[in-house]
């Protein structure tokens, strides 16, 4: 209980933000706590409950995801090659206006960002959020999504590619981002 | 290092990930380069602001009452009215004192800066550290002393090739936070490093609000030097007499320390 407490908030919007389904985030949390408990025993004292936790949300949450039909890694979508990324992004006039001023889009569009997450494939949208709401190191998400540190790697940066290309979607769409006339 | 190399391992600097001497080549480029320096800051500013929106959220305390209750964690309470009525009325009081409490302490909020000067004075004089380490990987021994005496996670003491030379460690309590520190030096100035969890900060109003603007603060207490920033989960100040410059490098050097595991 003393190790769990302070994990409720950080497990219960990693769970919010990763399960398909809103009426199932009851349920999977206490599948987690339910399983995780039962293998009580096996988790040392002093290694990284943090992780042995989330290690079982995500599985259960892969479970509930894959039962509800959705589960979205088959569809992944066209890969960018994570050393071009980042020039990739800076190449697009809006990705600098968006940079110049990321408020002015972020502060319009908390739940379209939710959707973006949504919308990732699972591994990319795990390993985010693990970042994001978890705040592991790429070594502890290598261990709970048990893939190599190198894929974190990949996820994370392509990740990061493609929130910053629906922002900048979102931003043209609304009337947010418009191109800097050249002077 | 080039403009190309650096940006293309900006993921990693940001995350404090990869190895000492990257960051190292880094830091050294963004310091003499004005561009990659306004690029990165942009960057950080982006994702900062995104993980922001998509952060950790409070827990919803019926859910997870009923949760805990269902795999047996916790025993179901019976409740009885007067029970309730009294537990009412008792959080009436206990609201009324926090109120008065805070008003009283807002105006004597705990300043970080202060205290963390003071307890330098303390290591000046020789009455601190309480461990010093004295085999050939000093490094190694202070964080394993560290790490078993915080509940939050201390990654430390920064790499050698930012200049900070660790003598020793220890635990105390600054503004009631436990904070683990490290004395040492970099060049001939004592420095110390005092690292919080980042939840800490909650309780140093003044400090909080300076690093809401600014990703590192500095500022002077008496004579000595100091610079704050959040790494990671933790809050690190690095205090000394000795240039800024040299505490800031100390400061980004923290957390970057390569994984002994």
């Amino acid at each position: 209980m003393r190790h769990l407490e302070p994990l409720h908030g950080p497990l219960e919007t990693y769970c919010r933000r990763f399960v398909h389904d809103v009426n199932a985030i009851a349920d999977v949390l206490q599948s987690a706590v339910a399983n995780a408990f039962a293998d009580f025993h096996l988790y040392v004292e002093g290694t990284n409950f943090r992780a042995w936790m989330f290690r079982y949300l995500h599985l259960e949450i892969l479970n509930w995801n894959r039962k509800s039909k959705r589960d979205r890694t088959a569809e992944l979508p066209s890969d960018l090659s994570v050393e071009d990324a980042w020039q990739l992004a800076l190449d697009e006039p809006l990705v600098k206006v968006l940079m110049d001023d990321p408020e002015a889009v972020l502060d319009q569009c908390a739940d379209a960002l939710a959707g973006a997450v949504r919308a990732l494939p699972a591994l990319e949208q795990s390993a985010f959020l693990l970042q994001a709401i978890g705040e592991f190191k790429y070594r502890e998400i290598a261990g709970i999504l048990q893939v190599p540190i190198g894929t974190v790697m990949s996820l994370l940066s392509r990740c990061r590619i493609r929130l910053r290309q629906h922002l900048v979607k979102f931003g043209e769409e609304h009337g947010l981002l418009k191109p800097q006339s050249p002077s | 290092m080039n403009c190309n190399d650096a940006r293309q391992h900006w993921n990693l600097y940001h995350d404090s990930e990869g190895d000492a001497e990257l960051h190292f080549q880094i830091s050294e480029h963004v310091a003499m380069c004005p561009d990659c320096a306004a690029w990165f800051k942009q960057q950080s500013r982006l994702e900062d602001l995104i993980k922001e929106k998509l952060g950790p959220q409070p827990a919803t305390s019926v859910l997870w009452d009923n949760i805990l209750r269902k795999t047996g964690l916790v025993r179901p309470a019976r409740v009885r009215s007067w029970i309730w009525f009294a537990g009412v009325a008792a959080s009436v009081a206990v609201v009324g004192a926090l109120l008065w409490l805070w008003q009283g302490s807002s105006a004597n909020a705990a300043d970080l800066s202060k205290l963390a000067a003071s307890w330098h004075e303390k290591v000046l004089a020789g009455k601190e550290p309480e461990f010093r380490p004295h085999s050939q990987n000093p490094d190694l021994d202070v964080e394993k002393y560290l790490r078993g005496r915080v509940a939050f996670p201390v990654r430390c003491p920064p790499r050698r090739d930012a200049g900070f030379v660790v003598n020793g460690a220890g635990i105390c309590q600054l503004g009631g936070e436990s904070t683990a520190y490290l004395t040492g030096h970099v060049d001939d100035a004592p420095v110390s490093i005092f690292v919080l969890a980042r939840d800490s900060l909650a309780a140093f109003p003044h400090q909080q609000q300076a690093l809401r603007t600014e990703k590192t603060h500095q500022c002077r207490e008496g004579p000595y030097q100091m610079v704050l920033a959040v790494v990671d989960r933790n809050a690190v100040l690095v205090i000394g007499q000795t240039e800024a410059d040299r505490l800031d490098r100390v400061v980004r050097a923290y957390g970057s320390y390569s994984d002994h595991n």
